[in-house]
């Protein structure tokens, strides 16, 4: 067992080490943070809390659930610990209770501290963290979660009890007693009133307890008053019930002056002028609306008047030049900067957002002016068009005719060159059929197919005139149907 | 350090008991952080016991609850010593619990005031300690340098 006075450490969790700490970094934040105009001394020595918050004298909000409640110091668990056993316990009650018994309190199992300790599981530490609680400090009514109260406490809270202003004086004081640099606040003073010897520290706590010089009797109503920071004239105005007041319709003509106490018995029974009084409030506050309707009126109309201003202008100005607009409109499609300065600089304007406005409605005007170029020429676009493939159509017209006249002509060639084919296949059968004539019958075939040969030339000719034009192919034409006329007739 | 631990630690107990205590305890004085007195009786209809309160008195040292409180039985005219082989006629109680070995800091005055109840109902014998008088003569010693010997584990 270690002696006595050996100090506590034997935690192996990592909260432990916080507790041993936070007395020095908060001391060097604090520094950090504090404006340096204020830093006559060492602020930060002075200022920082001296005392570790004591996690014992929390009190909480809510009532704390049972089993997170060490069963040694009977509060919620500070930097808890568990024993190989599975019990719980704060490092300092069970690290206090092994000194002198190495046994867990509870089961009663062995426990070395020095090697047996094991972290509590997350979840337990984020229940104690959201613990609501109340700062420890007297008069200190602040509430937070718990893991937030030791900053708190550390650097906030104004009941804090820090080092004594006084260098050398190593007493702790309240820090909102800390007002005055350098000076002790466990010096004796004269109470102002009683002149009693009373330290600073205490002057509050006599004045408001002890000193009966503090405490005055009110001329009016005979009760006892503190005379503190002008509490009796506080008294007097607004409380005392003896002291002369007058009716709170004195607004409204109620001319009752009294004690306190019959004026308000005055009101209760209800005053005449209070109607009045009442109408009046009424319409303070129908003219307090008036006038803020009158200025949103007026702020309204001056918007309305510069649009207005605006679009007259633009209209002047298309109807001046409405080319010349057409070129600012391209402008403006190039380089807006350069379109929109010439308005920005001629003209004041009495908002941005008026300003806004005419441009707005300038571009619109430009976007209609656009619109209609586009349209124009599409127009021009499409006669154009239309002039073109009129031409063009004409020349299919006349090609499809003369495709006509042409598949015309293959027909009559190719029907003739089947008749002749056919006159001489007759031509043939009769040969054979006539065996005996046989030379006259040989004359007549061949006269026969020198006309044949004939018609064939003739129509050839005809063929290749009709593809020269239109006059000569009508005179082919002519003379081949001739031609057919002549071969017929002689067949 | 030790002491306000002590005081804190009754603190909180104090405020738990007085809002509720289990039957058949009460507590009747508890000014300080040193000095209690509670009121136990028998619960069940044990002939020994029966219709009769008994004082308890628990001192607290600094180092509570670290160390055991020192609790005897107070004889009043109206607040008998409860006959017991392990209560002495002069009050002093002869129980593991309050011992240094037996004591547990997650034991408490109600937990306390618990035990004493129970170790009355159990008890059927109506008799003294062995050598209560000799004791109660001779004793100069405060209850809690007293070294048992636990003789009798079975009452």
């Amino acid at each position: 067992m270690p002696p006595p006075n050996t100090p506590v450490d034997g935690t192996t969790t990592p909260r432990s080490t916080q507790p041993s700490q936070p007395a020095q970094s908060s001391q060097s934040s604090q520094s950090a943070s504090r404006p340096a105009s204020s830093i006559i001394m060492d602020a930060s020595q002075v200022k920082t809390a001296v005392v570790k918050m004591d996690y014992q004298a929390i009190d909480y909000v809510n009532p704390v659930d049972e089993t997170l409640i060490c069963p040694i110091c009977r509060t919620a668990f500070h930097s808890p610990i568990t024993t190989p056993c599975g019990h719980t316990f704060c490092a300092k009650c069970i690290n206090r209770a092994l000194e002198r018994q190495r046994v867990c309190p509870i089961d009663r199992q062995p426990v070395d501290k020095t090697r047996d300790y094991r972290p509590i599981p997350l979840i337990i530490k984020e229940q104690l963290d959201r613990l609501e609680a109340r700062c420890p400090n007297q008069g200190c009514d602040y509430v937070c979660a718990r893991e937030n109260l030791e900053a708190h406490y550390e650097r906030h809270c104004e009941f804090t009890p820090v080092r004594c202003p006084k260098p050398g004086c190593d007493k702790l004081v309240a820090r909102h007693l800390c007002s005055i640099e350098g000076q002790c606040m466990h010096e004796t003073t004269n109470c102002d009133f009683c002149l009693k010897p009373v330290t600073f520290v205490d002057l509050d706590a006599h004045w408001e307890q002890e000193c009966e010089a503090a405490f005055a009797t009110c001329p009016d109503c005979g009760a006892s008053v503190s005379v503190v920071n002008n509490s009796m004239l506080k008294h007097i105005q607004q409380d005392c019930p003896e002291a002369t007041a007058k009716c709170t319709w004195e607004g409204a003509g109620c001319r009752v002056t009294d004690k306190r106490r019959l004026v308000r018995e005055h009101e209760r029974n209800g005053c005449m002028y209070e109607t009045v009084g009442r109408l009046l409030e009424q319409q303070a506050e129908d003219r307090k609306i008036i006038q803020d309707l009158t200025r949103r009126l007026a702020s309204l109309e001056a918007v309305r008047d510069t649009r207005r201003r605006g679009r007259r202008r633009d209209s002047a100005a298309t109807i001046n030049d409405r080319s010349a607009a057409a070129v600012a409109a391209d402008g403006t499609l190039a380089n807006p900067a350069a379109s929109s300065a010439p308005l920005a600089d001629g003209t004041t304007w009495e908002s941005p957002h008026n300003y806004m406005l005419a441009q707005f409605e300038r571009l619109e005007s430009q976007m209609e002016e656009l619109r209609e170029m586009v349209c124009e020429m599409d127009m021009r676009q499409s006669a154009s068009f239309l002039h073109h493939s009129q031409q063009v159509a004409d020349r299919f017209l006349e090609l499809g005719d003369k495709v006509g006249v042409l598949s015309m002509h293959t027909k009559w060639l190719l029907n003739m060159q089947y008749m002749q084919r056919n006159a001489q296949l007759r031509a043939a059968n009769a040969a054979s059929l006539t065996a005996g004539a046989a030379g006259a019958g040989n004359v007549g075939l061949s006269g026969s197919s020198d006309g044949g040969h004939h018609g064939g030339e003739s129509s050839s000719g005809a063929g290749s005139s009709s593809s020269e034009s239109g006059p000569r192919y009508q005179l082919g034409g002519r003379r081949g149907s001739e031609g057919r006329i002549e071969t017929l007739t002689r067949l | 350090m030790s002491a306000p631990f002590a005081a804190k630690r009754l603190g909180k107990e104090l405020q738990k008991i007085s809002n509720s205590l289990p039957p058949g305890i009460e507590l009747v004085s508890a000014d300080n952080f040193e000095e209690w007195l509670v009121d136990i009786r028998v619960l069940d209809d044990n002939p020994l016991y029966r219709n009769e309160i008994y004082r308890l008195r628990f001192r607290f040292s600094s180092t509570y609850p670290i160390e055991p409180p020192e609790v005897v039985f107070v004889k009043l005219p109206d607040r008998p010593i409860p006959i017991h082989p392990h209560i002495y006629s002069n009050g002093i109680i002869c129980l593991d619990l309050l011992g240094h070995q037996g004591w547990s800091p997650v034991q408490n005055v109600e937990s306390v005031c618990m035990s004493l109840q129970s170790m009355l109902t159990g008890n059927t014998k109506n008799e003294r300690p062995p050598g209560d008088e000799e004791f109660v003569r001779g004793n100069r010693l405060r209850p809690r340098d007293i070294e048992f010997y636990y003789h009798d584990n079975d009452v």
